[in-house]
Order: C-alpha cells, then structure tokens, then sequence
C-alpha cells in the first residue's frame, strides 16, 4: 500500500477548477514547463541572440567609411525589435511544427490548462528570450556610436506589444497551419520577408511607396515604430495608429491560435 | 482542491447518471465518423471507479480514436461520453482535469529532469509541491527508477522513458486513467512493478482504460475487457467469460520453417491465423492426439522446428474475434 504522505495525492480528485486562482497557478508552473522544455535551447538561443544583436549593431559600420547617425539610429533601434519578435516569431512555430511531427502535441494538447494559461506562459517564456538581448544590443550601439537614445516609460508597452504580437502571429502559424513543413517554410519565408522587406533597419522612405503602403497593413513596421518611438527622443507620427496595427494584429492571432487549439475535428 | 459552483453541471438523465460520488466512465452509443468511414460505431461501455478495464483491438480498430473523443481532442459524431456526472463532449475542460492520459508515443521530455517532470507533471494536474514531492519518490522507487531520477529525458532508454511517462500520466490521477500501451519497451521485471502500480490506482478509486493489443499481457492484468474491430465492439466481459467459448478446445501452435508455405490443414482443424512463422488453430479435446501425430510429422518433414499444444488463452478467442494475432510493443498507428 502507499505510503500515508501521498495519499491524498493518489485519491483521484472530483472537481474541475475555474477561476482566477487556480489560472495563475497554472500559469506560474507552465512557465516552469516550457522553460524546462527550451532548457537547452534557451540558453543557446539567447546566446544567439546576444551574437546576432551585437554582429548586426557593429556589422553596420563596416558598409561606411563613416557611419551616418540615420543608419546607426536605424539599425540600432531596428535590432532590439528582431530579439523581441525572434522567440515567438521563428522559434515558436518551428518548436510547434516539431511537436507535431513527433507526435507530443496531443499530449501537449490535452493537459489540464486552459488556452491562456498555454499561451500567457509561453508569451513569459518569449520576453525572457528576447529582453536580455535587445538590453545588450542597446547598450553596445550606445557605446559604439554614442547614439542620442532617449528610453521613455513607453518603452515597456512597446516592448510588451511587440513581444506579444511577434509571440502570437509564431502561436497562431505554428497551431493553425495543419502542416508542420508548411509551418517551417511560411517560417523561413518571414525571415526572409521581414530582413529584406520590413522597414525595420532602415527608413521607411527607402521602399517603393505601394510596399511602404503594404508595410502599413503588417505588424513589422509597426513594431519598429513604436520601439524606435519609444527609445528616441522627439515626437513621433504614427505611433498611436501603430499601436492599433499591431494590437489587432496580436488579437486577431491570438484569437486564430487560440480556435485552432480548441479545435475538435 | 475545491470546487468552483460554476463548475458544476447539470445532472445527466438518470439511465447515466449516478450519485455526486458514482464516477463510473460511460460511453453510449459512441459513432465517429471521418467521410464515409466510421472510426467508432456505436460503441457502448462502462468502466466502473476501481475497475481496470482492457481495450483491446488491431492496428486501425478505433481504439486511439475513442481515446481522443474522451479526452476532448475529437468530437464525436454522435453518442455520449460521461465520467460521473460531468458530460466530457460537452465540457472539454472537465475532461482534461478528470482524465489522466498517457499517449503511446513517448512524452516530450527530452530537456527534463525525470523527477522535474514527474513533479510538473503533478503539479499542473494540481497537486502541492510538497505532496508531489513525496508522491514523485514513492513512485520512483516502487518502479526501480531510482538510479534515472536526476537524468535528463534524452539519455534514457525508450523503456525507462515510458515509465517516466507513466509516473508522469499518474503521479496525481484523474478519476480516469488512460494508458495507451503502458509497457511498451519496458523490461519484464519493471513490468511487473508497473502492473502492481496500476492495480493500485485501481483500490484508490480510479477507473483504469487501458488501451493495447498485447492480449497475453492484459489477460492477467484487466478486470474486464472489451474487443474493437473496425470500429464495432465486438465482446466485451472478463477474461474468463471471453474464454468460455473455446473450453473443450485447445490451441495447437506450429513454428514454421522459414521459408515454408503455410500446410494445409486437416478438417479437425478450426480456422488458423499466420503471423510470421507461427501457425496458430484451435482443436477440440477429443482430437488431441490426432493434432500432435500431425505436428510431429509436420516437425519430421522440416516442416515446422517445433509445436505446442496448450490450453486457450485470451488470444485465442482474440484471434477468432479479430483474425488478428496480437502483438508486444507492435506500433499501434491506430486511427
């Protein structure tokens, strides 16, 4: 027979919770779930990160002679947004793709948490992939170009929105998309869309007009507006609008991510 | 835990409900359909708490697939699923909190501590940490686990990491514990310890559904059994009434020389299933010396390297339900 001290843990319990207390203890622990399950990949992918922040801050000088300060301010408040959006955005999905190749994401699926709890914790576990990276890349281009950078308090809702909706555009490729090769490669092709496309590192007035336009409509220039707005002094146009972009952006992901999970075929 | 008034449902009718304290699993008249195949057909059961209860069926049966409706992955077609008085079709939620599930395939856990996974496991099924704790080191050690406990999952053996998974799917139990081929990989000794823990979860009240199409294993281990084949289920009682129909009879089995054609059988033969090189028939009683002259000569000819004639198992009335021979640790790749 068991031992008395596991007792109460064996008799099966007969209750289904709800409510707002038992929805934090069960963020707090998948919090430590999901960390548990990068523990490897999360140290290395911060080191990453770390490298690909610095390499691109002090990559920029290498194009010049003498780096303009539009492009140093450029790149230097374009990179903190790539180690925001990086997690969520790239990692997420692909980690998504891989449960669901291997069969653990029924598994995963049918864990005793609500949607929110699986996606507020995994939201926590994206911040604390990225905030570390973007602080270093911050404080390297400071140094390297003895940028004119203002950090205003609206840099943590910047920061918490574009975390947030680079984390829930990855949620909702990587759950509602049924293909796990179709995930990777919509993946890769963001990265490439995103680097090459978004006017993230450099101005907008560098674009065509009709892709300006089109950037207008995606969240990635509108993460780069309200981190740049939110790191540099002087008023800047667009910011609110920008907000609104990328709120529903997050929103309409979340709420996609969130029907494919629920979804019983 | 305590239980929030919202989340009490309504009562179910009274053919399927019982008291607030009967958790007995009811499945009624369950039928899933994908296009025009039918994955379950009307398939009806009842797991009592404390019963472990078999369900057993080929590769492609529809075990996996009333598995998942239970647990809220699938939704049915039509039917009922019920676990005391909370309807898990209805209440998706209700079903992840009160059924505890272990998947065939092995459980994510690459990048954790074995005991870490153990207690997580415990504690998102809402257990304290203390309580886990002590519950997570009784575990380990009545499964021999001991020298794994601070492993990380990736170095373990697929068996060991199967009994992880288990400690994992009960370190805090629902009042339903599904095990979809709990012993798979897992070495003979520790299958033991693993069947004793089950029985266990079994005298603290759970009702056990145990998913697998190892017969041999599950006629020493269930209380009841039911047979699923192409969606229908075909029998269902214990063990032993399963048997019934096969007394008189006995089970003449042939290994086969490689390479060798099936024989031709003898009209006292009843109708033989081949897996492999195994030969396998049912004979009546009376015609038990006839069967070994004809497996004798069958041995001498290089025919077959060697017979046996025993008494009918489980598998026997198995084979003659399903014309499926069972397997250990087959891939199930169940629909």
């Amino acid at each position: 027979m068991p031992e008395l001290q596991d007792a109460s843990v064996i008799v099966p319990h007969g209750t289904v919770e709800r409510g707002a207390r038992h929805w934090w203890h069960d963020y707090a622990v998948m919090v430590q779930w999901h960390l548990a399950s990068l523990r490897v990949w999360l140290v290395t992918l911060t080191i990453v990160q770390l490298l690909a922040g610095v390499g691109f801050v002090l990559g920029i000088s290498l194009f010049f002679v003498r780096v303009p300060m539009t492009a140093a301010l450029f790149v230097s408040t374009g990179v903190p947004v790539i180690n925001l959006m990086t997690v969520g955005l790239i990692l997420g999905p692909q980690l998504v793709a891989d449960q669901k190749s291997n069969g653990s994401y029924e598994y995963l699926r049918s864990m005793p948490v609500s949607r929110s709890v699986t996606a507020a914790a995994w939201y926590t576990v994206c911040l604390i992939g990225g905030v570390p990276a973007m602080v270093v890349s911050l404080g390297v281009a400071r140094l390297r170009y003895d940028l004119p950078l203002h950090v205003s308090p609206m840099i943590v809702p910047a920061v918490l929105l574009t975390s947030f909706a680079g984390t829930m555009l990855g949620y909702a490729l990587g759950h509602a998309i049924g293909s796990p090769m179709a995930t990777r490669l919509i993946t890769q092709l963001l990265v490439f869309a995103i680097f090459g496309f978004a006017p993230i590192l450099f101005p907008l007035s560098q674009m065509p007009r009709w892709l300006g336009t089109l950037n207008w409509w995606f969240p990635f220039r509108q993460m780069a507006v309200v981190t740049r707005a939110a790191l540099t002094p002087g008023g800047h146009a667009a910011v609110l609008s920008a907000y609104v972009v990328l709120g529903l952006w997050a929103i309409a992901c979340a709420g996609l991510a969130g029907r494919a999970l629920g979804r019983r075929p | 835990m305590t239980s929030h008034p919202s989340a009490e449902r309504p009562a179910l009718s009274r053919s399927s409900a019982g008291s607030p304290d009967d958790w007995t699993f009811r499945v009624e008249a369950l039928t899933k359909r994908f296009g025009a195949l039918a994955a379950n057909d009307s398939i009806t059961l009842r797991v009592r708490p404390g019963e472990v209860y078999g369900l057993l069926g080929p590769n492609g049966a529809g075990k996996s697939t009333l598995v998942k409706q239970t647990i809220g992955l699938l939704k049915p077609t039509s039917g009922r699923i019920t676990l005391g008085r909370f309807d898990l079709v209805a209440d998706p939620d209700a079903a992840r909190q009160l059924c505890s599930y272990l998947p065939q395939v092995q459980m994510p856990i690459d990048s954790f501590h074995v005991v870490e996974a153990i207690e997580l496991a415990g504690r998102i099924r809402g257990a304290g940490a203390r309580d886990v704790r002590g519950r997570t080191a009784s575990l380990i050690d009545a499964l021999d686990l001991g020298e794994w406990k601070d492993a990380l999952g990736h170095t373990l053996s697929g068996g060991v990491k199967r009994l992880v998974g288990f400690c994992m799917a009960i370190v805090r139990p629902g009042r339903l514990v599904i095990l979809d081929e709990p012993t798979n990989d897992v070495d003979p000794l520790r299958r033991r310890l693993l069947w004793e823990e089950i029985r266990s979860l079994g005298a603290h009240g759970c009702a056990v559904l145990l998913v697998t199409h190892n017969v041999l294993e599950a006629e020493k281990s269930v209380d009841r059994l039911a047979v699923i084949h192409k969606g229908r289920l075909v029998a269902e009682g214990t063990p032993s009434s399963m048997k019934a129909a096969d007394r008189s009879q006995l089970r003449l089995q042939l290994m086969l020389t490689p390479g060798t054609a099936t024989p031709a059988l003898p009209p006292w033969a009843g109708p033989a299933v081949r897996v492999g090189h195994n030969l396998v028939t049912a004979i009546a009683e009376v015609d038990a010396s006839t069967a070994i002259s004809w497996a004798a000569e069958l041995t001498n000819a290089g025919v077959a390297e060697e017979y046996a004639l025993s008494a009918m198992t489980l598998e026997d009335a198995y084979i003659r339900l399903t014309s499926h021979m069972s397997g250990d640790g087959d891939d199930d790749g169940d629909a």
